[in-house]
């Protein structure tokens, strides 16, 4: 990756308009979001293959049991997660 | 890419690095995964060289991990946007490799 092609392309952020740097940081933001969410995608396909994909490698196809094992895995982890939330959340009120 | 053409205007050129680095990232991530995984399963004890079987475990390990990359974020998104009511919208189609 060539990080110098944004100094070498000689780049004037002062230039831009006021409308093109609030543009520019919704646009930033968006992508940051974006990059979040393919974070959690592959932890939650680290975890869930490790969970579901159990045997050895006979084919490049996911069978139909592994997914729908991946598809309640994704599910129920959120669901963990949700639940794990409450309860710290109750944990905290007894405090 | 066609370097002749007149350079775009400076948000679309940022927005354009952000987006390539952010592919770049994304890639990576997955490839160390899948690498970790894979070797797992297909290399349970590494030999002088790899076999023609372990190489092809590795392929069909490969496709696999991605179908199920695939899956998780399909299933992922649409919880996401249960949960945030959102519907359709920004399209997140996956891997840009």
């Amino acid at each position: 990756m060539d990080t110098s092609s944004l100094s070498q392309s000689n780049l004037d952020l002062s230039k831009l308009s006021d409308y093109d740097k609030r543009d520019l940081q919704q646009q930033i933001g968006n992508e940051m979001q974006k990059a979040k969410i393919q974070e959690s995608i592959h932890n939650l396909t680290d975890i869930c293959w490790t969970k579901c994909i159990t045997g050895g490698i006979s084919s490049g196809k996911m069978s139909g049991k592994e997914e729908s094992c991946a598809a309640n895995c994704v599910e129920r982890f959120l669901e963990a997660n949700t639940a794990v939330l409450k309860h710290l959340e109750r944990m905290r009120g007894e405090m | 890419m066609d370097i002749n053409r007149t350079p775009p205007d400076p948000k679309t050129q940022i927005m354009d690095q952000i987006r390539q680095e952010a592919a770049l990232n994304n890639a990576r991530a997955l490839i160390t995964k899948l690498n970790g995984h894979c070797f797992d399963k297909c290399i349970p004890s590494p030999g002088t060289s790899l076999s023609r079987k372990e190489e092809s475990c590795l392929s069909s390990c490969m496709e696999k991990y991605m179908g199920m990359w695939n899956i998780v974020s399909r299933v992922y998104i649409a919880q996401i946007q249960k949960t945030t009511g959102q519907t359709g919208g920004e399209g997140f189609e996956g891997l840009g490799v």
